[in-house]
């Protein structure tokens, strides 16, 4: 334990000075928290396209988001909605964090961002219409949308931010690993400031891929089954939407410039599932070695850890596989853990999930509550949690465990650390 | 903290000049060109019809765990090179410790074919045809995931997808586990396959060029849009020198930038290429001077090559002049995300060999374009650093540098341990 | 189809994909100096010129292309060698 102190007290201090959150339930973290804590749930039944022939009709889409709204007056039609989710994220980071248009100039800040998509829908768009009218008739301005890393691309323009720019994707965990790379790009010193987090909207063509996949939530008819992470009776997830953004920045450089710290990034770890949920065990491993690598890169014992936050959506395996592996991860101490779930409520939004579990554990440092887990009745008898449940929950909240693990075998954890000395 | 210094001893590459490391290099010094006209897809449509493919591509030869069936056309290139580069470095899979051996890939648009079929299907209304394993198949992460699948590695698994210079993304953040001592072995590069989707949005935007590649010419009239992959095996210095392995190069530095100017052309100033490359100089302890070859993102492009001289020699100044630089697309096309880590292999063998590969086509000085462009013809030089240099739509930028790993002995070839 | 309508359906394209009031899109104003559109939103209202009228424009003729007078000028004329 010296020694990794030693190690890890030679790194840059990474810290969070502000969070940009368009969600389903909210555009600011305090929002999003107070519609978690009370129960509101986002899924519901689908009105960005129809869903007719379809096995799922919910989903947790952001109703009437408008991104000029955030952006002001300026031409979004470049920018295709992915790009307009994470531009708006963007603004409401840089606001909540202090960063004005003049110090932009002065400062290269970087961007880092996780999405697994980015936009099918706008390469699919392009495709179908070369298809319908002839390739001379494309759009050139799609075409620009078409490429993975758009989206960090079209914010980088419109923020004036020149520093590190990357896409990350890794499936559900896109977001977190976004996180996890920004804040080791900050230890190393190669850069003092970077929006890290992640954005995935909803469209017809990865909601028709994730049903037909029979990955989401059955109902008989829309005021059905919801997606109950934990519960003996889930089915499946729901799929939602959003963009969630970090502004992470070296401990020393935020001191200096007097902003103000939410929190710490004091580890982060992660892992891959050959067998892709096919296998247990393996399934299990991959994400247990993912939190221990956490936990050890942070110098933390299971036992400091004060919450959970998972990444359980209500997939029968997939939740399975996340309460085995966080036990054995935690070395079997997760009876005492509070545990939340959030996409309970707000469905599984892909890449932004990860940092917007983390946006509403900052809410959780904060305000001390740790909402419920909606809908959830009947834990499985097997998982080795007793302080979980549907109810919030009163917590001193210190150091948080964030959990992010897909389908697709990818798993990555973070442990975050509340500042005190602000 | 002690960096492990990270070294190049595998290289695997599919190209559509060839597939695997000595046939590629044979095939890149002696300037032969794979470029012709459009197979895969009907281009009566198009005014454009020429494009680097991959011929005779045989996914099954190197595919024991995974059903080509099951995977994407990027995917697949993707593990022959992972397969070639790890036979390429002699490593023993069974002798890994598989939990620290990672994937870091870069792709620009993932698995665009399966985009395509979905599209076929829902302009046909036949979109009920579309079945469970789509979203297997299709987003950019599965790159990386069935790499890992087929070789069973189960450490570090991610995918950056930074179109152009996606491969240099990978490369650097690979470089940066092992340095960390995240990771003890690496695979990292880029893939992307050939599509129409591409296709048609180059052919929209007038990039492609009727008949070749001609970087830096003065008649050079655009890109030609290819695929490919291309895989290094990575790994800490002192694993390396412990199994004996042929050590081809160091990586020993990057450099990344934005020019949050425009999503499809660059900054008029070439300000984040500079950027970039002085990065990667700085980080990597380089002077300008050192510097014995740059791989140029060269794409062919009348705006490109002119602001990409320009980049160099605002940095390097008149050591520009005196730096042989060339763009090997002109013979591989625009392999897109595999574009420059097929370019990174290039340089590693340049320095392990001491010899450039050659800018074919180049037939009429630009004005504007006046650096020594090693023009058709391939050159012996001593290369002690190679700087290889990409840049993106979103107005990505990277730079890479490699260097001699002048210390350790070359290796013999024998199967050893990591 | 005459150069009004030509005219008229190309401002309101021109609105759509720039967010311009149509007052500011007048006939002579510069895409790039006065307007300040960038190459690939110009590309995208010649290609959106180029769909609705059904004609194709020779990527030789597009640097001409710098004013709505000009796209306009363009489209008629390529409307003219399709009928004849």
């Amino acid at each position: 334990m010296c020694f990794l102190w030693l190690v890890n007290s030679m790194r840059n201090r990474v810290v969070i000075t502000g969070a940009g959150v368009v969600s389903s339930l909210g555009d600011s973290s305090s929002s999003l928290q107070l519609s978690l804590c009370s129960g509101r749930r986002a899924v519901k039944p689908v009105e960005l396209f129809s869903t007719a022939g379809l096995g799922c009709p919910l989903g947790g889409e952001i109703p009437c988001f408008d991104a000029q709204k955030y952006l002001g007056r300026r031409n979004l039609r470049p920018l295709d909605r992915t790009s307009r989710l994470v531009a708006s994220a963007a603004q409401l980071a840089l606001n909540d964090s202090g960063w004005s248009g003049s110090i932009l100039n002065q400062e290269e800040v970087g961007l880092v961002l996780g999405t697994m998509f980015c936009s099918v829908h706008t390469i699919s768009e392009f495709d179908r219409r070369a298809l319908e009218v002839g390739p001379a008739y494309a759009s050139p301005m799609d075409f620009s949308n078409t490429v993975i890393n758009a989206a960090a691309g079209q914010t980088a323009i419109i923020h004036n931010l020149r520093g590190i720019n990357s896409t990350i994707s890794t499936g559900i965990t896109s977001g977190l690993q976004a996180i996890a790379y920004a804040t080791e790009v900050i230890r190393s010193g190669r850069a003092r400031a970077i929006l890290a987090g992640g954005a995935d909207e909803m469209c017809f063509e990865s909601f028709y891929g994730f049903d037909r996949a029979g990955l989401l939530c059955r109902s008989e008819h829309s005021a059905g089954d919801f997606p109950i992470p934990f519960d003996k009776r889930r089915n499946g997830f729901a799929l939602g939407e959003g963009a969630a953004l970090l502004m992470l920045e070296d401990a020393h450089f935020a001191r200096e410039r007097g902003a103000h710290t939410l929190a710490e990034i004091t580890g982060h770890g992660c892992g891959y599932d050959c067998s892709q949920g096919e296998d247990e065990e393996s399934a299990v491993n991959s994400i247990a070695l993912s939190v221990r690598r956490a936990i050890n890169d942070a110098s933390a014992g299971p036992h400091e850890i004060d919450c959970l936050s998972a990444s359980a959506n209500g997939s029968h395996a997939g939740d399975r596989h996340e309460a085995k592996g966080v036990f054995a991860g935690l070395n079997g101490q997760t009876r005492k853990l509070p545990v939340t779930a959030i996409k309970s409520m707000l469905g599984e939004t892909l890449g932004a999930s990860g940092p917007m579990q983390a946006i509403a554990l900052l809410e959780t440092m904060r305000d001390g509550v740790l909402p419920g887990i909606n809908g959830l009745e009947q834990v499985e008898d097997d998982f080795a949690f007793d302080m979980i449940s549907s109810d919030n929950r009163e917590i001193d909240l210190e150091t948080a465990l964030v959990n992010s693990a897909g389908f697709d075998g990818h798993c990555c954890s973070l442990v975050l650390a509340r500042c005190n000395e602000n | 903290m002690k960096h492990s210094r990270v070294v190049v001893t595998g290289i695997g590459v599919v190209t559509p000049i060839g597939t695997g490391r000595e046939h590629f290099w044979t095939n890149l010094l002696a300037g032969r060109s794979g470029i012709g006209p459009v197979r895969s897809f009907d281009t009566s449509a198009y005014s454009v019809h020429r494009g680097a493919e991959v011929h005779d591509f045989e996914a099954e030869n190197y595919l024991s765990n995974l059903d080509a069936a099951h995977l994407g056309r990027a995917s697949q290139f993707a593990i022959a090179a992972a397969r070639l580069a790890l036979a390429d470095a002699n490593v023993e899979i069974a002798s890994l410790d598989l939990e620290r051996a990672g994937v870091s890939m870069g792709t620009t648009s993932g698995e665009p074919r399966e985009v395509e079929r979905f599209d076929d299907l829902f302009v046909s209304k036949n979109l009920e045809r579309v079945g469970p394993e789509f979203l297997a198949l299709y987003p950019s992460h599965v790159i990386a995931a069935h790499i890992a699948r087929e070789l069973q590695f189960g450490g570090i698994n991610i995918m950056i997808p930074t179109a152009c210079a996606a491969g240099n993304y990978a490369i650097a953040h690979a470089f940066d586990v092992l340095r960390a001592g995240r990771a003890s072995l690496m695979l990292a590069g880029g893939s992307d396959s050939f599509s129409r989707i591409t296709y048609t949005g180059f052919a929209q935007l007038g990039a492609i060029a009727p008949e070749v590649c001609q970087p830096f010419d003065r008649c050079r009239k655009g890109m030609i849009p290819g695929e490919g992959a291309g895989v290094l095996v990575l790994e800490p210095l002192s694993s390396a020198l412990k199994r004996g392995a042929r050590i081809y190069a160091e990586i020993s530095g990057y450099g990344l930038s934005c020019d949050a100017h425009h999503m499809t052309a660059a900054h008029p100033n070439g300000e984040g290429a500079v950027r970039a490359m002085k990065q990667a100089l700085e980080q990597s302890g380089t002077a300008r001077e050192e510097v014995g070859y740059i791989s140029a993102h060269g794409t062919g492009t009348p705006t490109n090559d002119r602001l990409e001289t320009l980049a160099v020699k605002r940095l390097f100044g008149d050591a520009a002049y005196r730096v042989p630089i060339s763009s090997i697309k002109s013979m591989l096309g625009h392999t897109m995300g595999a574009a420059s880590a097929i370019e990174a292999a290039a340089c590693a063998l340049a320095v392990y060999h001491d010899r450039i590969p050659p800018t074919i086509n180049l037939r009429e000085p630009d004005p504007e374009c006046d650096l020594d462009y090693v023009p058709n013809h391939a050159r012996e030089h001593t290369v002690r650093v190679a700087m290889n240099n990409a840049y993106a739509f979103g107005g990505n930028n990277a730079s890479l540098i490699l260097k001699k790993c002048e210390e350790p002995q070359k290796g013999t070839k024998s199967t050893n341990k990591i | 189809m005459s150069t009004d309508e030509i005219k008229a359906r190309i401002k309101k394209s021109i609105a759509t994909i720039t967010s311009l009031s149509p007052e500011e899109i007048t006939d002579t104003a510069s895409y790039k100096d006065d307007l300040q559109l960038d190459s690939l939103t110009i590309l995208e209202i010649t290609v959106d010129a180029e769909y609705q009228f059904q004609v194709k424009i020779p990527d030789d003729v597009l640097s001409e292309i710098r004013t709505v007078d000009d796209t306009v000028r363009v489209v008629q004329q390529h409307l003219e060698l399709a009928v004849a």
